[in-house]
């Protein structure tokens, strides 16, 4: 995209990355590369949760992380979530993309504690008063 | 009126985190054994944390992001996870002394065991963090917190020697009777507690909260530069009343009742309840700080939405950690430790997990890319570089001084 040199560990990994509403949703845990036809190596999608993240964690850690992971998810396949780069609008001090959380659908964990836990607590859909 | 009023965020964070069951206790305990002898360590910690709440309120109002978010940014999942589960721990302790803080007061008003107190105080804190707004939260504490404004007025009434405790500030020498390890454990005990990490994550967030902009950056800096100076007098004042009162009469402070006696000394019972009124909104500010605290921290190490701008299901991981938190402190209180041994334990362990907090606040309000033009200046530069070491020292001797000491006996 740029020019000059672009510190990926900087400037990219581990930033927020916040929807087109403002709304927080997820890190950028880890990222993919992918080859072009020339020869240069591209960032291709964002990764995030705990098959991401696990294998940026020490030894047993790590693999504790991602064995939690794929014992909570809801999807078979237990891969990072990813949002392909196309989505991704700017990089600044937070990473925005073009779509809404839940178009994303990458925090499985939040949709089931939202409907396990918070919204049987009266409340939960209201504003602060 | 709304600039006004958006000071109060600092004052209660400063009333919240610098005159919190601890500190209450702590001034007190130190006041009545060393005079104002530690006034210094209190001193040096106000200017620490204006200096780095400044440079957190800054970073939040020009990118809106957390500091938590900053420390998993700059240090990595690997020392951002260790940090967390680091801060979480502290958090998490000072949270459950808050709740038990609350519940001795409330003991101290009705003379029921405070042990029965504590389901009501928890669930009356997690209602507050479930339901009610942040300004109104910020207001409301801040304001009931200023009632403490009562042990300087007592400190006054009770006409001591001025030039006597201005001396023992400005010329700190150690009482005779006790060892300099355990002089140096209170005074990292009073410099841990000044600086609690939760402060500036709770500032930080709170300014995120507040949808604070470039703009805000005044109304930040008047939070930090106003607020805590204020909470910093008080620990003060607090000391002070102990130092004049229960010194000469060697008094140790081991109870909250110790804490309020020289107000009702000095100005009799009627101050002694607004004394207590003091407690209660203090500590219950710093409960519901240190409780939002963990969520927020939990949410920005791992990306998610996490706030009281938004509704309770739009950031349901969050409240789920704060819910959690919540029941951890009152399952805490309910174990009957004491609540006033938890916090003194708290605050030195704070000390220790300091530097891990404050190290990437520096590193990020430097950055020019993040930062433009509001990147830091010279002075805060200087000052934050030079309480870096402070930081560093207290760490690394918290420990070994509270081995040495039998923690502070």
């Amino acid at each position: 995209m740029t020019e000059e040199p672009f510190d990926l560990r900087l400037r990219l990994l581990d930033r927020q990355v916040v929807d087109r509403d403002g709304g927080l949703v997820c890190k950028v845990d880890d990222v993919e590369f992918d080859r072009g036809p020339d020869g240069t190596w591209h960032v291709v999608a964002l990764l995030s949760g705990p098959q991401a993240l696990g294998p940026r964690l020490p030894g047993r850690l790590g693999r504790w992380v991602m064995a939690v992971g794929r014992r909570l998810s809801l999807h078979p396949d237990a891969a990072p979530r990813r949002i392909p780069f196309e989505r991704v609008t700017d990089i600044g001090s937070a990473v925005s993309v073009d779509r809404t959380r839940d178009q994303l659908g990458v925090a499985a964990l939040e949709d089931w504690v939202r409907e396990h836990v918070i919204d049987p607590i009266p409340g939960s859909r209201h504003e602060s008063e | 009126m709304k600039r006004v009023l958006s000071v109060f965020l600092g004052i209660l964070t400063a009333i919240g985190g610098f005159v919190d069951i601890g500190d209450l206790v702590a001034n007190a305990l130190v006041g009545s054994r060393f005079g104002l002898s530690l006034a210094w360590a209190t001193l040096i910690g106000v200017v620490g944390i204006c200096v780095f709440a400044e440079m957190s309120g800054r970073v939040a109002a020009v990118t809106g992001r957390g500091t938590f978010d900053l420390i998993r940014e700059r240090l990595g999942p690997r020392v951002g996870l260790l940090n967390l589960t680091a801060s979480l721990l502290v958090t998490l302790l000072t949270f459950t002394a808050e709740v038990g803080g609350v519940a001795l007061a409330l003991e101290l008003a009705t003379s029921v065991n405070y042990l029965l107190f504590v389901p009501v105080v928890g669930l009356a804190v997690w209602l507050v963090i479930w339901r009610v707004k942040f300004s109104t939260l910020e207001d409301v504490f801040g304001l009931l917190g200023l009632a403490l404004i009562v042990f300087g007025v007592a400190l006054w009434q009770l006409n001591p020697s001025w030039g006597d405790l201005l001396h023992q500030i400005a010329v700190p020498q150690k009482p005779a009777d006790e060892d300099v390890a355990t002089y140096f454990y209170y005074a990292i005990a009073l410099f841990g507690a000044a600086m609690t990490p939760y402060e500036v994550f709770f500032f930080s967030s709170g300014g995120v909260e507040e949808h604070w902009r470039t703009k805000d950056i005044g109304t930040a800096r008047a939070n930090v530069f106003i607020g805590f100076p204020l909470g910093g007098l008080l620990s003060l004042a607090i000391a002070g009343c102990a130092a004049v009162v229960l010194l000469p009469d060697g008094i140790q402070v081991d109870t909250l009742g110790q804490v309020g006696l020289p107000v009702a000394v000095a100005l009799g019972k009627l101050a002694l309840a607004v004394a207590i009124l003091g407690f209660v909104a203090a500590t219950f500010g710093a409960a519901i700080e240190t409780g939002l605290s963990t969520g927020y921290a939990t949410a920005q190490y791992f990306g998610w939405q996490w706030g009281k701008y938004v509704r309770p299901r739009q950031a349901a991981r969050f409240h789920t950690v704060v819910l959690l938190a919540v029941i951890a402190a009152v399952a805490g209180v309910l174990t009957t430790a004491d609540p006033i041994k938890v916090t003194e334990y708290s605050i030195v362990f704070s000390a220790v997990a300091l530097p891990l907090t404050y190290f990437p606040i520096l590193v990020v309000a430097n950055d020019p890319v993040y930062m433009g033009r509001h990147v830091n200046g010279k002075l805060a530069n200087g000052l934050g570089s030079v309480f870096l070491v402070v930081i560093g020292i207290a760490a690394v001797a918290a420990i070994p001084l509270m081995l040495i000491t039998a923690a502070g006996q």
